[in-house]
């Protein structure tokens, strides 16, 4: 397992330093049987539509994608991350057409219409109003469970 | 992202993660947690690998089985990474000063060489992908090394693009350029390998060498923000490496 104590200097600084956020009541939402499961992927790649306005370096908002949106761009400010990947193929980050292939199976119920991004070199503090912002836009959408991906 | 899952429990949704740091996940409690041993950016591990991807998808949905938690596990499958760096670090060594650059105009040249030889190759990656992500800048390719070689002359030039300045456009540009030549190489050679693909934009192009140049000229620049870029290791990748970082002696952060 790569752990923190054996990371290089430079990331092991910089990830040691990070204040975690704490929670005084650990939050628990029982999930609905899988058939019923209707999902959305939040990122935490700052990526957007191509033509959205690019994320600021410390961004507390969010974008929106559809999911059948293919054509995203990533405006992330740090590049310790391998983007290589996702060049390649838009699943390795959100699994889009995983999540379509798992609803024709039967393992889950739907995928949504509607997918989030944000900036994940932001603290997730400054995020709770967004969100709280996007948990309102899945419910009405009908979704219950989220899968959290991210860079 | 940790956090994020909280707020989303915490509203009446289910909630699943996946991870690359499990300290994090151990420390910050979300609802249920997959840890996942792979380099960062590659969250479900192989691209163009379905198969591989459906089960780390399947392995976190098994955790909404959990009936209490929070719930953390360890998805079997590692992807080893190189000395404990999760992604391409360059050489610490590797640090041009500015009477290094040499003739910016030459160098300007060169890139746009290599840019205009790999363009065929680009334009078959996109037309069998379907996509590209160069472009988060907005602007042309042809104009990526040029706005960058304003910079090296010790210029901030007035940002193209409305509503974005030139510093934030910057790193844009720079992630552009990088994109333009891994997103063909990865395809016209087949390769699926972020050591190899960073060694050889980040140590052997010319395109490399104009943002080591950029790197050189904001190490010692009176502007503040291009110096923290360097400092904070956003501009070039050195968040990997044992440091130190260039302008210090130390390891940053």
């Amino acid at each position: 397992m790569t752990k923190i104590s054996e990371m290089p200097a430079v990331g092991r600084g910089f990830i040691s330093n990070l204040e975690l956020p704490t929670f005084d009541n650990l939050a628990w939402t029982t999930p609905v049987p899988p058939n019923q499961r209707r999902i959305s992927i939040v990122s935490t790649a700052a990526v957007s539509r191509r033509g959205d306005k690019p994320f600021s370096w410390l961004a507390k908002d969010y974008r929106t994608f559809h999911k059948h949106d293919r054509d995203l761009v990533m405006t992330h400010v740090a590049v310790e991350f391998d983007r290589s990947a996702w060049q390649q193929d838009l699943n390795v980050i959100i699994p889009l057409d995983r999540l379509d292939e798992m609803v024709t199976d039967g393992e889950i119920g739907s995928v949504a219409d509607m997918h989030f991004s944000f900036m994940g070199a932001a603290d997730p503090v400054t995020m709770e109003k967004s969100a709280r912002e996007v948990a309102g836009q899945m419910k009405q959408e009908g979704v219950n469970t989220v899968f959290l991906i991210p860079i | 992202m940790c956090g994020l899952a909280h707020y989303f429990e915490s509203e009446g949704l289910s909630t699943v993660l996946v991870g690359f740091i499990r300290e994090h996940i151990e420390a910050i409690k979300p609802a249920r947690g997959l840890f996942l041993d792979f380099p960062m950016g590659r969250g479900m591990g192989k691209p163009n690998d379905p198969e591989f991807q459906k089960k780390v998808i399947q392995s976190a949905f098994e955790l909404l089985e959990a009936e209490t938690g929070p719930v953390l596990e360890d998805f079997p499958e590692i992807i080893p990474v190189r000395d404990g760096r999760m992604g391409y670090a360059l050489p610490p060594e590797l640090v041009l000063n500015k009477d290094d650059i040499g003739d910016v105009d030459e160098l300007v040249a060169a890139v746009q060489r290599e840019i205009d030889a790999l363009l065929p190759d680009y334009e078959a990656a996109v037309a069998a992908r379907g996509r590209t992500t160069v472009g988060a800048s907005e602007l042309a390719i042809k104009d990526f090394a040029p706005f960058v070689s304003e910079f090296i002359r010790g210029e901030i030039p007035k940002s193209p693009r409305k509503g974005l300045p030139a510093i934030p456009l910057l790193k844009l540009v720079v992630e552009d350029l990088e994109a333009y030549y891994t997103e063909t190489r990865t395809h016209r050679d087949g390769i699926d390998d972020l050591e190899l693909m960073g060694k050889w934009f980040w140590e052997e192009t010319r395109a490399g060498r104009l943002l080591l140049s950029l790197e050189a000229v904001s190490i010692v620049s009176e502007n503040k923000v291009m110096l923290q870029i360097v400092e904070m290791s956003l501009m070039t990748p050195r968040f990997w490496s044992e440091g130190p970082l260039p302008g210090s002696s130390a390891s940053g952060w």
